[in-house]
């Protein structure tokens, strides 16, 4: 991984058209600014995470939960 | 070909119908052929089963039918992925999580499976919006559509016409063929539920 040391206000820029600054340092938190074109998507990384937590709990979904949830919803 | 599955036992699946996940799904990247399995139950849950996995399979649902108002914006790029020029050809579903207590059941609405009806290649697609919810909880909006559907003849007709403005992008033909597709299928699992 390369890893760069910026001061506040500084920027790194990632090919030709992603620039990213460091807008605010307050003690632990960074707050980033980020400039790229609008087809690129930008997620905080614990969207990937809840994401794949998601698809993990729902492949190993219980049929018999799908049964009950089926006699649920037939009642009034 | 047969297909084994931990659920629903040996299924005999047509070679057209397997669905192609190129980088597989979150978490699941080693897995890349999947079939639909719809077990017409009147949930309107289908699973999304893997052909290499047999006790892998994904509970999905049409969000519209819960939320008839969720757009799917993709872009350029996306679309080529897909090999779509636009998702008239498509179908969206949203993978659900159905926890033992199933009125906590949810969707998950930040990440939709869009797949190429026509090449059956798919993608599960991160959307940029973020008011989009991974854990959407959906069961009373499920409820709601499955106890007017089933009560009321009068909203299959409100069903059909939402499909229409789904559509309104698409040229006039394909609109035709997929409206058929999709409410054929609507239709077959209300007649399921009404035995």
């Amino acid at each position: 991984m390369l890893v760069l040391t910026r001061k506040l206000g500084e920027s790194i820029a990632i090919d030709d058209h992603i620039k990213i600054v460091v807008v605010q340092i307050k003690g632990k938190q960074v707050r980033l600014g980020i400039k790229a074109p609008k087809e690129t998507k930008i997620h905080r990384e614990e969207v990937y995470d809840a994401i794949q937590k998601q698809n993990s709990e729902a492949s190993q979904s219980d049929i018999n939960d799908l049964y009950k949830l089926s006699e649920e919803l037939k009642k009034k | 070909m047969k297909v084994k599955t931990t659920r629903f036992g040996e299924l005999d699946v047509d070679k057209k119908d397997v669905i192609t996940f190129k980088e597989g799904i979150l978490g699941f990247e080693s897995l890349k052929k999947f079939f639909v399995v719809d077990p017409g139950d009147q949930t309107l849950i289908l699973w999304l089963q893997s052909v290499e996995n047999s006790s892998v399979a994904f509970p999905i649902i049409e969000p519209k039918i819960f939320k008839p108002d969720y757009v799917v914006k993709l872009l350029p790029i996306e679309l080529n992925s897909l090999e779509l020029e636009n998702l008239a050809d498509a179908n969206v579903y949203t993978v659900i999580t159905i926890p033992p207590t199933v009125t906590e059941m949810s969707a998950n609405m930040k990440a939709p499976i869009v797949i190429n009806n026509k090449t059956k290649v798919a993608r599960q697609i991160v959307l940029q919006d973020n008011k989009l919810e991974v854990r959407h909880k959906m069961y009373m909006e499920l409820k709601k559509y499955i106890v007017n559907f089933s009560s009321d003849d009068s909203k299959r007709t409100r069903v059909e016409l939402a499909i229409s403005v789904d559509n309104a992008t698409a040229t006039e033909v394909e609109v035709e063929n997929h409206n058929e597709e999709r409410v054929s299928r609507i239709n077959s699992n209300t007649a399921i539920d009404l035995q």
